[in-house]
């Protein structure tokens, strides 16, 4: 499998309290790869680390094929970049930022990005500084989109926006995608959108990766199981148990994870009885592996 | 067309999209020669991943009931009345296991169910 962005032993410490530590990242080329974690995470501290905006203090980061930060230059060029706070100037017209911007990209396509303007409803002489968040919004990732980026690092490109403008932005960007085959890093907090659009999801807590795997095989491998019988000591289990919550006597609930479904024969063979097998989803699994992961520690 | 397609859900959503279009052809929603919307419109709409409309556009092909013309787009290929039959008669299945697997859930034994459901085509009285 060819990445687009790999990452091994990570590690950056700014101060006494927070790090990332032996951070491992592998973001398949192609894939549309949702970034998850609670506030705090380490998301964009990572992000930032992998485009070359914050210095690492020990470990290797390869972003299309080039190393980070030594090649940066090479690799930003590649890269549509949507951060999690605007860096566009405010005294600037629309017009102004997507010519300031163009200058920076060979393989700008103005077509395009007229067509999105139009399509955003964006006027291209007011001041960036006097648009709303909505249409801030809009005009980042239409300067991540037009550059015709192999690669778009976005950090929470709709967090905070109203469904409408959500929409707009998320269809111009899978437009692009079944287009370009480009490969794409999104971190976000709405959970239900990236359930939509990722094959691939990755969470992150405490400076830790904590998952990382194709989209469906997460939501196929953790499962809430409702078991009867269930002995104290478990032995020669085929799954992760999470955790187990005892309710009404005999019956326990148990989270648990890389399940598939053969291994039902487990129960009876452990003198117990599996009464139910229940989805959860990516929501779900994401805040139960959270607090399973944070239980440990 | 694709108003039910639940991200949520643990069915994936190419096999939920592949499911919905097969039941369409069985249905003769759609006809030998429609086209299939663009894997670029359909992502954008649902607001999918376009991987996953090219993955139910792939097993549809495979199983010989649409055809991919390159540039063009996918077509809905002429299929046999016994073909349609066949996948209604799959459709009506899976509809059933899915009330099975509920009515198990809910404890509901098969005489009941049955009874409930003669009473519903019956035109639900009493």
């Amino acid at each position: 499998m060819s990445l687009a962005i790999e990452t091994r032993d990570l590690r950056y410490r700014p101060g006494n309290g927070f790090q990332i530590s032996n951070l491992s990242m592998h973001v398949p080329r192609g894939a549309l790869y949702g970034f998850l974690g609670p506030n705090g995470a380490g998301k964009t501290t990572t992000i930032r680390l992998l485009l070359g905006l914050l210095p690492a203090q020990a470990g290797r980061i390869t972003v299309l094929g080039q190393t980070m930060p030594a090649e940066h230059v090479a690799v930003m060029s590649r890269t549509g970049y949507v951060p999690e706070r605007p860096h566009v100037y405010p005294t600037l017209t629309v017009d102004e930022a997507l010519r300031l911007h163009a200058a920076y990209h060979d393989r700008w396509d103005g077509a395009w990005a007229a067509e999105l303007l139009r399509q955003f409803g964006l006027v291209g002489d007011r001041k960036v500084g006097a648009l709303s968040k909505g249409e801030t919004g809009k005009l980042m990732m239409l300067l991540a989109l037009a550059q015709q980026p192999e690669l778009l690092v976005l950090d929470e490109p709709t967090d905070g926006l109203d469904p409408v403008v959500r929409r707009d932005v998320l269809e111009a960007l899978l437009e692009y995608v079944s287009t370009h085959q480009a490969t794409v890093l999104i971190s976000s907090h709405l959970v239900h959108e990236l359930e939509r659009i990722c094959d691939w999801i990755a969470v992150m807590d405490r400076g830790a990766m904590i998952a990382e795997l194709p989209m469906q095989e997460f939501k196929a491998g953790i499962k809430r199981l409702s078991v009867y019988n269930a002995p104290d000591q478990l032995t020669d289990v085929p799954f992760t148990v999470l955790r187990r919550t005892s309710f009404n006597g005999s019956g326990e609930q148990w989270l648990v994870r890389g399940w598939t479904d053969d291994m039902r024969d487990f129960f009876p063979a452990a003198g117990s009885t599996l009464r139910e097998v229940i989805d959860l989803d990516l929501e779900d699994g994401f805040v139960e592996l959270l607090r399973s992961f944070r239980e440990v520690k | 067309m694709f108003d039910r397609i639940d991200p949520r859900s643990p069915t994936p959503l190419y096999a939920q999209i592949s499911t919905r279009l097969r039941v369409a052809i069985a249905a003769g929603e759609l006809c030998p020669g429609d086209a299939l919307p663009s894997v670029r419109q359909l992502a954008a709409q649902l607001r999918i991943n376009p991987a996953t409309v090219v993955q139910a556009y792939r097993d549809l092909e495979g199983e010989g009931l649409v055809a991919t013309r390159h540039g063009a787009g996918t077509f809905v290929l002429d299929v046999t009345a016994q073909r349609r039959d066949v996948e209604r008669t799959n459709e009506a299945r899976r509809l059933v296991r899915e009330l099975l697997a509920e009515a198990g859930r809910l404890g509901i034994s098969a005489p009941d169910l049955r009874a409930a459901i003669d009473q519903e085509l019956n035109g639900g009285e009493d």
